[in-house]
C-alpha cells in the first residue's frame, strides 16, 4: 500500500512538473468547446441537445491527447525502464499512472463543465452529472493509459493513439452521451446508460490492469 | 501434445494441394448457382443474389477475427513469432471480408431500404469491427516484422478488441432500440431448398478461399520475418 502511495505521489509530482503538457490538453479542450459553440450556435437556437455530444467528444479527444504525452518524459529520459527494473509490481506502476492521469483529467473536465455552464447557459454542475463524468473518465482513462504505454516508442504515435483508442471507446461514448442527455432532461432514464458506463469502466480497468504487465515486459 | 502438433503440421503441409482446387471449384459453383441456378426472389428481385456472397463473408469474417484473437493469445503465451504472423495474416483477410460485407450490404440496401447505410445495430457493430481491426493492422505495421515488442502490443490490442465486441454489441443495440428499427431484420423468411443449397456452396467457397488467403498471407509474413532476420545477420557479419 505504501508502495502504491509512493508511486502515485511520484506520478502526481511528474504530472505537476509536466504542467505544460497538461495545460496544453486543457487549452485543447477549451478551444474544442469554444469551436463547437461557434459552430453549433449558428446552426440552431437550442444547443442543449448537442451539449452531451460536445462535452464527451471534447473529453475523449483531450483524454487521448493527454494520455499520449503522460509517459513521454519518462520514456525519453529512460526512467520508465528503470522503474520497471525496480522491485515494484508493474500493476502498482500502472495504477499510479492511472490515478495521476485520472486526477489531472478530472480537473480539466471540471473546468470544461464550468466553461460550458457559462457558455451554453445550462446547469451542468449537478451531482448526477459529476458522477457520470467520474465513471466515464475512469472508463476511458484506463484504456488510453494502457495504449499510451504501448505506443511510447512508436513514431507517429500522436496519430496512432486516437485511431487505436476511439473505436474501442465507442460503447463508452454512447453510454456517456446518453446518460448525460438523460441527466439534462433531454430523454428519459439514466439507469441503463449508467449500467453500461459502469460495466465498461469495470471491464476496461480490469483488462488494462491485467494486460499491463505483459505490455511492459522486457 | 507434440503428436497433435505434428499432425496439424502435416495437415498444414497439404494446403497447397487441397485449398486452391476446393476454393476454385466452389467459387465457380457459387457464382453459377447464385446467378443462374437460384430462383429469383419475388419481392427483392435480382439484388437478393448478393446474399450468397454477403452472408458467408460475414460468418467467415467472424471466424477470421476469432482466429486473430486466438493466435494473439497463443503468441503472448508461447512468444513464437509464427503466431504473430498468423494473427496478422488472419486479420488482413478478416478486414478484407469485412469490407466486402459492408460493400455488398450497402449495394443491397439502396434498392431495398432506399439508403446505402442505416445506423442499425448490426451494421454499426460491423463498421466498428472494421475500424478496430484496421487499427490493429496499422499499429502492427508501424514496426518491423521481427519487432517482438510491437507484436506483443498488437496482440494485446487484438485481445482487447475482441473482448470489447460484446460491450459494443450491447451498447449499439440499446442505442438503436430507442430508434425505429428496419423491418427487414424482423422478418425471418424461411429459405427455399435451392437457395439454401447455393448458400451452403457459398459458405464452402468463401471459407476455403479465406483459409487459403490466410495461409498465403501468413506465409508472406513469415517470409518477411525471415528476410529481416537474414538482413540483420548480413549487417552483423559485414560489421564484424
Amino acid at each position: 500500500m505504501s508502495v502504491l502511495m509512493a508511486v502515485v505521489g511520484k506520478d502526481l509530482q511528474l504530472a505537476w512538473r509536466n504542467r505544460a503538457g497538461w495545460l496544453s490538453a486543457m487549452a485543447f479542450a477549451t478551444i474544442a468547446v469554444l469551436t463547437y459553440s461557434f459552430a453549433f450556435d449558428l446552426a440552431t437556437g437550442d444547443v442543449r441537445p448537442l451539449l452531451p455530444g460536445v462535452l464527451w467528444t471534447t473529453f475523449l479527444f483531450a483524454g487521448v491527447f493527454a494520455a499520449g504525452q503522460s509517459f513521454q518524459d519518462e520514456v525519453d529520459d529512460g526512467t520508465f525502464d528503470a522503474l520497471l527494473l525496480s522491485p515494484v509490481d508493474p500493476t502498482v506502476i500502472f495504477i499510479g499512472k492511472l490515478v495521476a492521469n485520472l486526477i489531472a483529467l478530472l480537473i480539466i473536465e471540471f473546468a470544461q463543465l464550468i466553461l460550458a455552464t457559462i457558455l451554453f447557459d445550462v446547469g451542468l454542475l449537478t451531482p448526477q452529472l459529476l458522477g457520470i463524468v467520474l465513471i466515464g473518465t475512469i472508463g476511458y482513462v484506463s484504456l488510453t493509459t494502457l495504449l499510451a504505454t504501448m505506443g511510447g516508442h512508436v513514431r507517429g504515435r500522436s496519430v496512432l493513439m486516437p485511431v487505436l483508442a476511439l473505436p474501442l471507446l465507442i460503447p463508452l461514448l454512447i453510454g456517456a452521451v446518453r446518460a448525460t442527455g438523460a441527466s439534462l432532461g433531454l430523454e428519459a432514464g439514466t439507469g441503463p446508460w449508467m449500467l453500461l458506463l459502469m460495466v465498461f469502466a469495470a471491464w476496461s480497468t480490469l483488462a488494462a490492469v491485467l494486460l499491463f504487465p505483459t505490455a511492459v515486459e522486457q | 501434445m507434440s503428436a497433435l502438433a505434428t499432425l496439424l503440421a502435416r495437415v498444414y503441409e497439404w494446403r497447397w494441394v487441397v485449398l486452391p482446387p476446393v476454393a476454385g471449384v466452389a467459387m465457380m459453383a457459387m457464382i453459377v448457382g447464385a446467378l443462374v441456378a437460384a430462383p429469383r426472389e419475388i419481392i427483392e428481385g435480382e439484388v437478393q443474389r448478393l446474399m450468397y456472397l454477403h452472408v458467408p463473408s460475414a460468418v467467415t469474417m467472424y471466424a477470421a477475427f476469432g482466429f486473430t484473437a486466438f493466435a494473439s493469445v497463443m503468441f503472448l503465451w508461447k512468444r513464437d513469432m509464427r503466431w504473430d504472423a498468423a494473427a496478422r495474416g488472419s486479420a488482413v483477410v478478416g478486414v478484407f471480408l469485412c469490407g466486402m460485407v459492408l460493400a455488398t450490404g450497402a449495394i443491397w440496401g439502396k434498392p431495398i431500404w432506399g439508403v446505402y447505410w442505416s445506423w442499425d445495430a448490426r451494421l454499426t457493430t460491423t463498421l466498428i469491427l472494421f475500424l478496430i481491426y484496421s487499427a490493429y493492422l496499422l499499429a502492427r505495421s508501424v514496426a518491423g516484422p521481427l519487432d517482438e515488442q510491437a507484436a506483443r502490443f498488437a496482440a494485446i490490442f487484438a485481445i482487447i478488441g475482441v473482448a470489447d465486441i460484446p460491450i459494443i454489441q450491447m451498447s449499439v443495440r440499446w442505442w438503436r432500440t430507442l430508434h425505429p428499427q428496419p423491418i427487414v431484420f424482423q422478418t425471418n423468411p424461411a429459405l427455399p431448398g435451392e437457395m439454401l443449397i447455393v448458400l451452403l456452396i457459398g459458405f464452402i467457397a468463401i471459407f476455403a478461399l479465406a483459409t487459403w488467403l490466410i495461409s498465403l498471407q501468413t506465409d508472406t509474413e513469415r517470409a518477411a520475418q525471415r528476410v529481416h532476420a537474414l538482413r540483420a545477420e548480413v549487417d552483423h557479419r559485414e560489421i564484424a
